[in-house]
């Protein structure tokens, strides 16, 4: 908020977004200096986006938007407007079935124990979408080349491996 | 409900498949799991109650200054404001934090180290609060935090551990010199020693400031009740139901009205959460003056500069005494530990090393001194490790330099003083006691799969000749190392006694916490199960429920574990200093058993009969040479007929003592000033390093482990906390480091400069177990949770020392991070040396 001359306080100023989130149109009333990963916890009460540094290094905010992952704390809300954005919580909606099954990457993170203090886990799981969504069988390589930009403080990422070459078979089945 | 009724137990021929299963032991997947990867955990960044209002902190930008004013007008008149605390409020109303040094002998009496949760008169660190401003959101809490016009009065600071100690500046004025504690302690005929031995070799190692960083920052929540006059205080802080008196002390409140809760999920700590209270204390004072909930989320910027959460920050100076035979006769240690700012909770990071005092080798004669200095950085906390992995990383580093000098193989040269299996248990100098495990056997394996490397593998001499030719020197270093597990809390009190206190204080005196648990079997049959203490991503939960199910004979669920918070748990330690599997696990068993009597005694009240007639299997209590038998579902159901407070099946309770106040061995460390942790894990790790001469840069090509820490509860966490623990090694060995200019401005605020290890960074682990059970532990595990960050940078340097030992590099690995500029330095300074030789 600034001040004008005379020392009196504007108006916070707002902008009305639209942004399908998960699938469902949400409208809202936000400033433009609103992040994006801020708009997704308090505004659409998605609190799978992660915050961990709010400088795009450590990936616990990614997110895709328009089918790309990008990191929610590095754009505004407003730069999101009319766009199509998934979190994690939007993947246990696609796969929760009635027996309530889980996404495979979310199951195979599960089954080998790829998450610890499960902190950083949402950007992972999402990162890890894209990648299987690009290449369907990566490489050790290739896995270390896609989720290079997301931090794990707990599990040495070698669990993490094994889940993505898990979730990479059964999808691929 | 009738006793007749048959129950599924009564059918006796069927054997119910898992009777013959144990989940002890097995990779059962967690509890914790589905709603951390669903999105729907709630961490303390999620807790946001209704009317909630949001603070954020002035920070000093100045690593020392005095305040000369703080103007708060423009502050108070933005809109959006509700509220600015300055050091005046607090201390009108309430009083300082706890520190862990309270009194410093001085020259001329004893002088007072006071911190409180704002700044006062001056500041000492770059990020020290020095203003709480209250607004609708953080948005505008950080607009009002702005606005605050502090007035500084830059003074010269101190950024040095060994230039603080020249007392030239002062940290803290009143107490006349930096240097606010050190002891030197001696073990065995440590003169004779040096003075007999063939040769002494001394080096000089610097282990750089680290810490955990875990990627959940601080964060809290705090709500006063003015009915009640008491606090409700959501947050992450570590161990709450220990560290709980480092909020209500300051907050001038009994323990019972200010209840701490954490919630069941934490991002993370490694230690370092114990040092939160700042942040608690600060949104309870607002809460309680603007009587509304007031939430705090630390952010990163904060977190890295200010945050209170560094931790050891060492430089060493260690001598070996060694004869021609390879024998290492004495050991003399001497360093000092860069505190920071404050002293707080975590001073006995400077003593646990003694744990593991000569890691596993037989050294007799041992000097171990340290010195505690105070600089214009920020404080520090506990770390995985607790100050013993410095010591570890200085104590190999000393070994390899003596190796080299006397010309033995460093790996011959360790295997000959080696503590043997038929030595175990062990008692070191210093009182600790290792105890079980084979070390040489150990180095054995870790040797023979070298081998294999060395054999047509990475290390096979024509590989690393090729790779010599591009300037690419590869090689590996193991040794054998100790992870003092189960820390008891009594010596942290006996810390801070006067020796000569201590001599009079008899076994008696000597008060350990014990681990606490409780459970409650619900009308369903299920039995809700209560941890006394908080986890970040240990698995406790998953723990808990699969060794309960096998003690009940139920499955795990059946069971559900929750966590109680400061207020209903009873003071006890928690998760840290790798306590957990041994101390969770012997309170299961121990609880199982008060379960199953409970049962018994319902069931034997109900038939009206003796507890002798009756027996507790399988999740129901049978009566014995009958057919009648009730199920836990139906034992619930009877209990709850009861008068509330004659209930037998709600809240049993039980309460596991630490394993060493059992066995009179320890008497001797628990009655000096002797760190006890009866259990070592131990392991060798073999890190295939390649070193690029030309760039300094260090890649680890592949990370071999072998490792024990007694029974395995759940292999699946076992190898994760070893990863994990290992993956933080590897940051502290190449990468992490909080350094900092002269004036004390912080390099490292950013996550672009504090470098976590990514997927890249971490090599390919691969680990190989044994299991020798701690034979003083309940159910023969061992501490587990800091080993990797214990062994990990150790055999990272040692490794680097092998591998530019051709170059003739004198120990390159001297300083930790060794980050490519000090390899770089290194090799040029080799050299120049062989140039001139020539």
């Amino acid at each position: 908020m600034s001040t004008d001359a005379t020392g009196d306080y504007d108006e916070r100023v707002t902008e009305e977004i639209t942004v399908t989130v998960n699938g469902e149109e949400v409208t809202a009333e936000v400033e433009p200096r609103l992040k994006l990963s801020d708009f997704l916890r308090n505004e659409c009460g998605l609190n799978g986006v992660r915050v961990g540094c709010e400088h795009g290094v450590c990936g616990a905010c990614t997110v895709e938007q328009d089918g790309r992952t990008v990191k929610s704390c590095l754009s505004y809300a407003v730069q999101a407007d009319g766009a199509e954005i998934e979190t994690v919580e939007g993947l246990t909606d696609e796969a929760e079935s009635e027996d309530g099954s889980l996404h495979p990457i979310q199951e195979a993170f599960h089954e080998t124990h790829a998450l610890q203090c499960g902190f950083c886990t949402s950007g992972f799981v999402m990162a890890t979408k894209e990648l299987l969504e690009e290449n369907p069988d990566p490489t050790r390589e290739e896995i270390e080349e896609g989720l290079a930009d997301n931090i794990c403080r707990c599990t040495g990422y070698q669990n993490i491996y094994e889940a993505v070459e898990r979730a990479a078979e059964e999808m691929r089945e | 409900m009738s006793s007749s009724q048959p129950s599924e137990t009564d059918d006796v021929d069927v054997e119910p498949e898992t009777e013959t299963e144990s989940f002890t032991g097995t990779g059962l997947p967690r509890v914790e799991d589905r709603r951390i990867l669903t999105g729907k955990a709630e961490y303390i960044h999620d807790v946001t109650p209704e009317n909630c209002l949001h603070m954020a902190l002035v920070r000093s930008m100045h690593a020392h200054a005095d305040v000369v004013s703080i103007d708060t007008s423009a502050a108070e008149d933005h809109p959006d404001c509700e509220l600015v605390l300055t050091a005046a409020d607090v201390k009108a109303e309430y009083g300082p934090m706890p520190v862990g040094i309270p009194e410093v002998e001085t020259d001329d009496g004893v002088a007072t180290l006071e911190e409180w949760s704002l700044a006062d008169e001056k500041v000492r660190f770059v990020g020290e609060p020095v203003a709480v401003v209250v607004a609708s959101d953080r948005y505008a809490a950080e607009d009002v935090a702005d606005l605050v016009d502090v007035e500084y009065d830059p003074r010269d600071a101190v950024a040095d551990g060994m230039e603080a100690r020249e007392d030239e500046v002062l940290v803290h004025d009143d107490v006349g010199t930096n240097v606010v504690d050190g002891e030197r302690l001696e073990f065995g005929d440590l003169d004779d020693a040096f003075e007999e031995a063939d040769h002494v070799v001394s080096g000089e190692y610097s282990w750089g400031r680290i810490s955990g960083v875990p990627l959940e920052t601080a964060g809290v929540v705090a709500q006063y009740d003015d009915e009640t006059d008491s606090f409700d205080i959501d947050c992450n802080i570590q161990l709450h139901t220990l560290v709980d008196e480092m909020i209500h002390e300051p907050l001038g409140y009994d323990a019972d009205d200010v209840r701490v809760n954490v919630p069941a999920d934490v991002g993370g700590s490694y230690g370092t959460k114990i040092g939160i209270h700042r942040y608690c204390c600060l949104a309870a004072m607002a809460s309680k003056e603007l009587e509304r909930p007031v939430k705090f989320n630390e952010d990163r910027l904060e977190n890295l500069q200010g945050g209170d959460m560094h931790s050891s920050d060492r430089e060493y100076e260690m001598r070996l005494a060694v004869d021609d035979d390879g024998t290492m006769r004495g050991l003399d240690v001497w360093f000092v530990d860069d505190f920071g700012a404050f002293p707080r909770y975590p001073v006995n990071q400077v003593l646990k090393p003694l744990s593991v005092l000569t890691n596993s080798y037989e050294i007799d004669h041992v000097g171990y001194e340290y010195e505690l200095v105070l600089t214009n950085k920020t404080s520090q906390t506990a770390y995985r490790g607790f100050g013993v992995d410095p010591h570890i990383y200085a104590l190999e580093m000393i070994v390899d330099e003596a190796a080299r000098e006397i010309g033995i193989d460093p790996t011959e040269f360790r295997r000959r003083n080696l503590i043997t299996p038929d030595q175990l248990p062990y008692t070191l100098p210093s009182k600790n006691i290792y105890d079980s495990g084979d070390y040489p056997a150990t180095l054995d394996r870790i040797e023979e799969i070298i081998a294999d490397e060395r054999d047509g593998g990475l290390l096979d001499p024509e590989v690393v000749a090729e790779r010599r030719e591009e300037g690419k020197y590869r090689g590996v270093q193991p040794s054998v190392i100790i992870e003092p597990g189960v820390s008891g809390s009594d010596w942290t009190d006996r810390q801070r006694t006067e020796n000569d206190e201590l001599e009079e204080r008899s076994r008696d005196e000597v008060d350990e916490l014990p681990e606490h648990l409780r459970a409650t079997v619900r009308e369903d049959g299920t039995v809700q199960a209560y941890l006394a203490t908080d986890s970040s991503g240990q698995g406790h939960q998953t723990l808990v429920s699969q060794l309960l199910a096998d003690e009940l004979g139920v499955l795990p669920s059946d069971i559900e574990v929750d966590y109680l918070d400061s207020v209903d748990a009873p003071t006890e330690y928690g998760s840290a200093a790798s306590r957990m599997a041994v101390m969770l696990s012997g309170a299961t068993v121990g609880l199982a058993e008060r379960v199953g009597e409970a049962a018994e005694r319902v069931a034997a009240d109900h038939w009206d009969v003796s507890t002798d007639d009756v027996a507790y299997q399988d999740g129901a209590v049978d009566r014995i040479g009958g057919d009648e038998s009730l199920s836990l579902a139906e034992l619930a159901a009877v209990d709850a007929e009861r008068d509330v407070e004659d209930r037998e099946l709600t809240g049993v309770s039980y309460n596991y003592d630490h394993p060493a106040t059992e066995h009179e061995e320890f008497d001797e460390a628990f009655t000096r000033k002797f760190p006890v942790y009866p259990t070592a894990a131990f392991g060798a790790n073999a890190p295939i390093v390649e070193v690029d001469s030309r760039t300094g840069e260090v890649d680890i090509l592949k990370f071999y482990t072998v490792r024990d820490c007694g029974t395995m509860l759940n292999p699946m966490i076992v190898e994760g906390q070893a990863h994990g623990g290992i993956a933080q090694g590897v940051g502290a060995a190449l990468l992490e480091e909080f350094g900092y200019e002269d004036d004390g401005q912080p390099q490292a605020i950013t996550l672009f400069d504090y470098l976590l290890p990514s997927i890249e960074n971490v090599p390919e682990i691969e680990m190989e177990h044994t299991e020798t059970p701690s034979p003083y532990t309940e159910t023969g595990a061992k501490g587990v949770g800091e080993g990797g960050m214990i062994d990990a940078p150790a055999s990272i340097a040692t490794s680097i020392n092998a591998a530019l030992e051709p170059i003739g590099a004198d120990e390159p690995a001297d300083r930790i991070p060794v980050a490519p500029d000090h390899l770089l330095e290194k090799v040029r300074e080799a050299e120049d040396e062989s140039e001139d030789d020539a």
